[in-house]
């Protein structure tokens, strides 16, 4: 017997499309089974809010797929359909789409004697719309006008001849149905057997691909990856081509944070597979893989559970394993790596006896006398001790060193003063804060052990250089051999894995499971939507902080004058506060959540830092939007995006062509590539340059010429800078356009030395750990360079010990 | 003179926000442009007896105290979203608010057609006997490829959809002040108009 799914296209209580349904279910049942669905419980769609892997909207697509065809009965609401018809279809045609050549038969009631004339045609357009792509039965068009008259006191429509026309419309539907159906068989083919080389557009240029086929089959895909960083990109170049060869599918999800190479990798075996002769909308059409739709929940019990993936929570879970602990880390994207994987790379621990193999640079000293010979009065009394302390262990080295060349000073006490003083703010209400001494005590004593630690987990350190990240204060960064922050996360990867940890990755903690008012372990959804539940003695939530989410930034915000709805993030766009708002449910206390580090040269349109023309300094001509300049271009980050901010956020970097070679972070290929897509800016003059930004061109043209007359100068009289070297002279000229991105959220769950998280009468909330950029208190007002590392490893690690210990 | 300008969707990211506050800039000199979004409103149902929701009151003050509105609409599946149906839903069943305001149809969309069906159908339905706007006639402003319609700054970088939509903007400026004064001379009977709700 034929199977549909009917819908009432209304929310409301009492329908006369409801009862015309339930009467053609009855009225019908000898030829065919109907099933009444209610859309009443359905969202409001919205595209920045995908819920499609609800139950509700899981039911109606699966429904609707196993359907042989759907009834939509609408009502008529101003002309048009109901919103709430309107939402569902809206669904059923954004991540779903159950209704792709699905045969549908169309009718309305109403009131009034139209019978929904006119939301009936609106309906039959919206469902030819592509995206739904539903075949609707042509003509037969049933419109029930009076309809409060048309039922009688049974449920059953009162006209014979009504009765009669519907049926007819509906023995021809059920017949359109068969036939349409067959529509929806797969077109045959046959692939020309064979290798096929195809190149595509990725994120960081032209990406390789070989594809081989057999006559039936894809066989295997190849991705020539260099050119593409390491880490999230990394892990779409094996699960696309594994989904694809699994599925015999190009119905394949983009991975979330990394959509673009994902269809960039869809697009290019896309392009092989119309090589090989077959037409890739046949492929496009098909099923989703069988992974992709497995929906069965999951449960696991260990003894600790660590909630994210990025530097802080592989390392709790490296130590908790090394401990002897049964331990998983649960990840809500589909990689691990977190914001470490995006980090420079370098990690501060003072390590005199490394150091000292290297010459002081000119100024080091002064700069530590500048510290030193900060007013005592200025000081907070918990630091007054170290910063004596500091002042001998300097003498002593001045002592020795006097009159001569001496090695790189540096010790635990200079690097806690640093930290101390990087991080005093004041915030827009005249409050103050700085680092809480005894977290910055425990970070600034322990970072080298960090260091050290994760030597023996297999990472290598190029000791021949020692490194001052920007904003860093100080050399004493340990740089990896291996690039950025990749070498952290593989080593820890690795070595979680191998000690029998468990990576579960695409799965956000949704809440904690509680039993009697005590953590037991957390909730996540899977990837497709399923329940992954995992009991567990101790949490560690290490899941980052709120760089990527908006709402949260503005809500908190006491230190910038103002965050712009658009404003961007140079970290992971996973950085959503989530851990947070999980130790909130708990009655966490936060700490320090005003507080937020801007990165002031980021891109406009992704945050990211390495687009457009980045040079050092020295060689920065920073304009606005009039193009006259307004800061001191060799300010700090605090500085450059305050002035930034006040000028509306967005401004460019001007360079010429002997700039443009001081840019470390490009070539002149993806530059071309930059000007071709409108996001950097190239002409032969200067005023040109004004005229495609949208600047008035004398005025960037004074601008210039009034700088370049500084730089002869040697002198700013206008913005004080002091460190020059090139003019802006010669074409053809850029203009990066540059805005102000989040870099850091200083602020976060509040941690005793042990990293358990304390309520707001500082009380610790039982089995409950937090790690990195989650917590808050050490880097007060402003991160230091290179901090962030030391931080997540050193409190990483003190979580992972702590949660076994109190096991 | 004042509009509300109705942003017709959701999304967290629009080119039809855009495309009002853009117009809100550039129209600073002519008239007051107020941005209205419509995401909290509650998705449309019959309330139970007058009780009508917080927002929807605000929206309908909002509309009745502007000289004109401007709706922006995406397309989706050849037709306006849900999430904008739904707030006319709640104007038409409550307040009535946007009888015979004039309004003006504008529309953005990533590819080239730029939300055309979705304009036609807004037409019909705030035509509708319960809407019973004053919907500009005879103009239409479709902006296409809208991801790379605005620069950095948010200006409208298309000189001829900038030119267009300078002249329909004029044009609206005159049509609210008409339909004004038109309304102005109309007896002011409020019908015991018949609607029909109930399905």
């Amino acid at each position: 017997m034929m199977k549909f799914i009917a819908i009432a296209g209304t929310s409301a209580k009492k329908s006369y499309n409801r009862s015309l349904l339930q009467f053609m279910k009855k009225y019908f049942e000898q030829k065919a089974e109907i099933e009444i669905m209610d859309i009443a419980d359905v969202p409001m769609f919205n595209q920045s809010d995908d819920q499609s892997n609800t139950e509700i909207l899981q039911m109606f697509n699966d429904k609707i797929t196993e359907s042989d065809g759907v009834i939509i009965a609408t009502p008529e609401y101003n002309h048009s359909i109901p919103s709430s018809l309107k939402s569902l279809i809206e669904w059923l045609s954004f991540e779903l789409h159950p209704l792709v050549g699905k045969p549908v038969m169309v009718l309305g009631a109403s009131r009034d004697v139209q019978g929904s004339s006119r939301a009936q045609l609106h309906l039959r357009q919206i469902l030819d719309a592509p995206g739904v792509d539903a075949n609707v039965m042509p003509g037969y068009e049933f419109l029930l006008g009076n309809a409060h008259k048309a039922f009688d006191e049974n449920g059953d429509l009162n006209s014979e001849r009504t009765i009669d026309f519907l049926e007819i419309c509906f023995l021809r539907f059920m017949r359109f149905s068969k036939i349409s159906n067959l529509l929806n068989e797969e077109e045959e083919f046959e692939f020309n057997p064979g290798d096929y080389e195809v190149s595509t557009l990725g994120h960081g240029g032209s990406l390789p691909m070989k594809v081989t086929f057999s006559e039936k089959r894809i066989e295997t895909i190849e991705i020539d990856r260099e050119g593409e960083t390491e880490g999230l990109a990394d892990v779409v170049f094996t699960r696309i081509p594994d989904r694809i060869i699994e599925g015999q599918t190009l119905n394949v999800d983009a991975l979330s944070g990394a959509s673009e190479t994902s269809n960039a990798v869809l697009d290019g075996v896309a392009k092989a597979i119309k090589l090989a002769g077959v037409n890739p909308d046949i492929l496009k059409r098909r099923p989703k893989p069988p992974s992709a739709l497995k929906r069965e929940d999951e449960e696991y019990t260990c003894d600790v559970v660590v909630v994210g993936g990025g530097g802080a929570g592989l390392s709790a879970a490296a130590t908790a394993l090394q401990k002897g602990a049964n331990t998983i880390v649960i990840e809500k994207y589909p990689a691990v790596g977190g914001n470490t994987i995006r980090s420079g790379g370098p990690v501060n621990a003072a390590n005199p006896e490394w150091q000292s193999g290297f010459e002081e640079n000119p100024g080091e000293r002064t700069t530590i006398e500048g510290l030193l010979a900060t007013d005592e009065k200025l000081i907070h009394a918990e630091y007054l001790e170290d910063f004596r302390a500091l002042k001998k262990e300097f003498e002593a080295y001045e002592e020795k060193f006097k009159g001569t060349k001496g090695h790189l000073f540096d010790s635990p006490l200079l690097h806690r003063m640093q930290t101390y003083f990087g991080g005093k703010r004041t915030d827009l209400n005249g409050n103050d804060i700085y680092g809480q001494y005894d977290l910055v005590k425990i970070m600034t004593d322990h970072a080298l052990e960090s260091v050290k630690w994760l030597e023996e987990i297999g990472v290598e350190y190029d000791k021949s250089i020692v490194f001052a990240p920007v904003g860093a204060l100080w050399r004493r960064g340990h740089k990896p051999v291996k690039s950025y922050g990749t070498a952290f996360i593989l080593a820890l990867r690795d070595y979680v894995e191998a000690s029998s940890g468990k990576i579960i990755t695409d799965s956000p903690v949704k809440e904690f499971i509680l039993e009697d008012g005590e953590i037991k372990g957390v909730i996540a959804t899977g990837e497709n939507g399923q329940k992954i539940t995992i009991h567990a003695k101790k949490v560690v939530l290490a899941s980052g902080g709120f760089g990527a989410n908006t709402k949260m930034l503005k809500e908190y915000n006491t230190y910038w004058q103002e965050i712009d709805d658009n404003i961007r993030t140079t970290n992971s766009y996973a950085m959503t506060g989530d851990g947070i708002l999980l130790g909130q449910s708990v009655g966490a206390a936060l700490t320090g959540m005003g507080f937020t580090q801007m990165m002031p040269v980021s891109d406009p349109e992704t945050g990211e830092l390495f687009s457009g023309i980045q040079v050092p300094p020295e060689n920065f001509v920073i304009v606005n939007t009039e193009g006259k300049r307004f800061v001191n271009e060799f300010s700090g980050r605090d500085v450059l995006t305050k002035a930034a901010i006040e000028q509306g956020g967005l401004f460019y970097l001007i360079a010429d062509s002997e700039i443009k070679k001081t840019a470390a972070n490009t070539s002149e290929e993806k530059l071309e590539l930059q000007v071709a897509a409108g996001t950097l800016f190239k002409a032969d003059t200067i005023e040109a340059l004004a005229e495609k930004v949208g600047m008035n061109p004398e005025s960037l043209a004074d601008t210039i010429k009034k700088y370049n007359s500084y730089v002869d100068a040697g002198f700013d009289p206008e913005f004080h800078k002091d460190t020059f070297s090139l003019k802006v002279e010669k074409a053809p000229f850029y203009a990066t356009p540059r805005k102000p991105a989040v870099h850091h959220t200083m602020g976060g769950l509040k941690i005793d030395t042990s990293t358990r998280v304390l309520d707001e009468k500082g009380n610790p909330i039982k089995n409950l750990y937090a790690a990195g950029e989650v917590a808050g208190g050490i880097h007060a007002g402003n991160r230091l360079g290179g901090n962030a590392l030391t931080d997540i490893f050193t409190f990483g690690r003190i979580a992972g010990r702590t949660a076994v210990e109190e096991m | 003179m004042k509009y509300l300008a109705i942003v017709g969707t959701n999304a967290d990211v629009s080119t039809n926000r855009m495309l009002l506050q853009f117009m809100q800039k550039h129209f600073a000199s002519d008239v007051d442009i107020e941005l209205c979004e419509i995401k909290a409103l509650p998705a449309f149902y019959e309330p139970e007896g007058e009780e009508v929701p917080e927002t929807v009151v605000e929206l309908s003050k909002k509309i009745i105290d502007a000289d004109g509105v401007i709706i922006a609409t995406p397309e989706y599946d050849h037709a306006i979203p849900a999430v904008l149906k739904s707030a006319l839903e709640w104007i038409s069943y409550t307040s009535q608010a946007l009888t015979d305001k004039p309004v003006l149809i504008v529309g953005a969309s990533h590819g080239v057609l730029g939300s055309s069906r979705a304009q036609a159908h807004l037409r019909q339905i705030l035509d509708s006997p319960e809407l019973a706007a004053r919907i500009m006639p005879s103009s239409e402003f479709l902006l296409g490829k809208s991801q790379e319609a605005f620069d950095y700054a948010g200006k409208l970088k298309y000189p001829d959809k900038l030119a267009e939509l300078n002249e329909v903007f004029r044009e609206f400026l005159l049509f609210t002040k008409i339909t004004t004064e038109l309304l102005a001379e109309k007896a002011v009977i409020k019908k015991d108009k018949k609607y029909t709700w109930q399905e």
